[in-house]
Formats: C-alpha cells, sequence, structure tokens
C-alpha cells in the first residue's frame, strides 16, 4: 500500500476548518506545463521559501505590521544567496515556529543539500540566488502582480531551469 | 504558494512544490507536487538531519523529472517520527489572525471565504 499523504495530520481544529473550506472553493482552471528540457545533471536549480526568511544584513520581514492587521502579511520577498546558513538569516512567518529553520536552515530552505547535489553531479547546479517571501497572504495581489515578476526576472538572469518551492 | 508556483511555471520554468498541505496546493491547479507529511516549520525533515533531509530533496527533484503530466502528485513515502501532539507543529505565540478570531469568532466565516472585513 502506498502512502497517502494526510493533509491535515499536523492542523489544528480551526485551521482544518478554514482550509477545507478553502479547498472546497477553489476553482478548477488549465495547468501551466513546462516540460524538462534537459537532463537534471544539466539543469540550474532555484529553492523558494515561503517561511519569510530573510538575511540578517536585509530589511526583515514586516511581522508587526500582520500583528496590527491580521488579514494582512507582507507581501515582499527576499534574496537568499546560495551559500546562506542559519546562522546569516532571521524567520519571520509567524504561522510557524522558527526556531528549528534558526538551527538548521535546511530543515526549511535545503541550500546546503542543494550544494551537495550540485557536487555529486545529480543536478548542474544551484542557483547563485535562491527567494523567500511569507505564506498565508490572505489577500495575494501585491505578491503576485509586484514580487513575482520580480522573482521570475530574478530567475531568468541566473538562467534558472528548475524551481523548487518550498512551503513553510 | 500553488499560486507562485503557477506563475512560475507559465513563465517557462519547470516547478514541482514540495507541500505538506497538498490538497490545498492541489486545489489551485500546480503543475507538479509532491506531497509531504511532515510538521510546518520542518518541510525536509528534523535539523541536522542530513541524510532524511537529502532523502526528502532528492525524492522531490526525481519525482519532478518523472513527471509527464500537468497536474501530477506523487505521495512521498516519509513518515515523520513524532505524533501529531509531540511534534511541536505550532508557532511560540498563536498566529495574529487566530488571536483575532478568538476575540471576533463573527469573522470566522470571513477567514473561510478568504473575504478580509474593509
Amino acid at each position: 500500500m502506498n502512502k497517502q499523504v494526510d493533509s491535515f495530520r499536523f492542523l489544528d481544529y480551526l485551521t482544518k476548518q478554514v482550509v477545507k473550506a478553502w479547498i472546497d472553493r477553489a476553482v478548477p482552471q488549465a495547468i501551466p506545463w513546462m516540460p524538462l528540457s534537459k537532463p537534471l545533471a544539466d539543469c540550474t536549480v532555484a529553492l523558494i521559501s515561503s517561511g519569510g526568511i530573510a538575511l540578517k544584513t536585509d530589511r526583515p520581514f514586516d511581522q508587526e505590521g500582520e500583528r496590527q492587521n491580521p488579514w494582512w502579511g507582507d507581501p515582499s520577498y527576499r534574496v537568499l544567496p546560495r551559500t546562506a546558513t542559519a546562522h546569516d538569516v532571521g524567520v519571520y512567518h509567524l504561522h510557524i515556529d522558527p526556531s528549528f529553520a534558526l538551527q538548521d536552515l535546511n530543515c526549511l530552505l535545503p541550500l546546503q543539500r542543494l550544494l551537495e547535489l550540485e557536487e555529486a553531479k545529480v543536478i548542474g547546479r544551484s542557483a547563485l540566488h535562491h527567494y523567500s517571501f511569507m505564506g498565508y497572504i490572505l489577500e495575494p495581489k501585491t505578491l503576485l502582480d509586484e514580487s513575482v515578476p520580480a522573482i521570475i526576472r530574478h530567475l531568468r538572469d541566473d538562467q534558472v531551469d528548475v524551481v523548487v518551492l518550498v512551503p513553510a | 504558494m500553488g499560486l507562485v508556483q503557477r506563475e512560475i511555471e507559465a513563465a517557462g520554468m519547470t516547478t514541482i512544490a514540495l507541500s505538506n498541505i497538498p490538497d490545498l496546493t492541489a486545489s489551485v491547479c500546480v503543475p507538479r507536487l509532491a506531497a509531504i507529511e511532515y510538521p510546518f516549520g520542518r518541510t525536509l525533515g528534523m535539523p541536522n538531519d542530513k541524510e532524511g533531509q537529502m532523502a526528502v530533496l532528492r525524492a522531490t527533484l526525481q519525482a519532478l523529472v518523472e513527471m509527464d503530466t500537468p497536474g501530477s502528485v506523487q505521495h512521498l513515502p516519509f513518515e515523520w517520527s513524532e505524533p501529531p501532539k509531540k511534534a511541536r507543529a505550532h508557532p511560540p505565540e498563536p498566529p495574529p489572525i487566530a488571536q483575532h478570531l478568538r476575540k471576533h469568532p463573527w469573522h470566522l466565516p470571513n477567514l473561510m471565504a478568504r473575504n478580509v472585513p474593509k
């Protein structure tokens, strides 16, 4: 029997009801599709985390704004170098326990594991830059209209072929 | 996350989400999805569990290589070692929206409908 992942295993009762309501109201739509154009061993791979991860030298995500207005989330994004580790970053997502990623960033954004896959020639290379934004944006317009196009420009500049998105 | 993935795939890159709420990610019609039953904050595994994190990342990339149909979902076989009550899956303080709903429970239908009060 193959594993069937239970989406609700680690959710509290209230969050489970909310997520179920969101799933029920989702409208089917056409699925974009870009086939892999070359072997993974020739691909440049980038990671994107919704953990609200930012370099300590960069502007933190706006937690206070979300505390003031719980319906709002900071729609900006941050760029992370491929060598970033837990020592270099803050983790600002208010819906997760950041302590694990602050011990070892790889449990949320596996940059070191990706570099090891580059060394092992499983992938072509880890991209020069990787990205993070805040999850739980109830009104995603600014995220989608401003942050995502900017991230796409960065990805193109770095000639990224494959993107792995890691929810927090 | 799924909405962001759709935009990036549409821009010409091959994408996969590694999601621990796969039913929600799949509901926005993403091209590729690897489902994992791990708690929040540790999507790849426990801190310092290099082997475990690597196994998840490798499995995700392998799924991406093998998937040839839009909307493919692969349930990864990994099992979290702790039961949900011991997994410390929640933030140190309740998220602002949860605190708000305690004081304004009549706003719950707004949240369920993603109808943000003005």
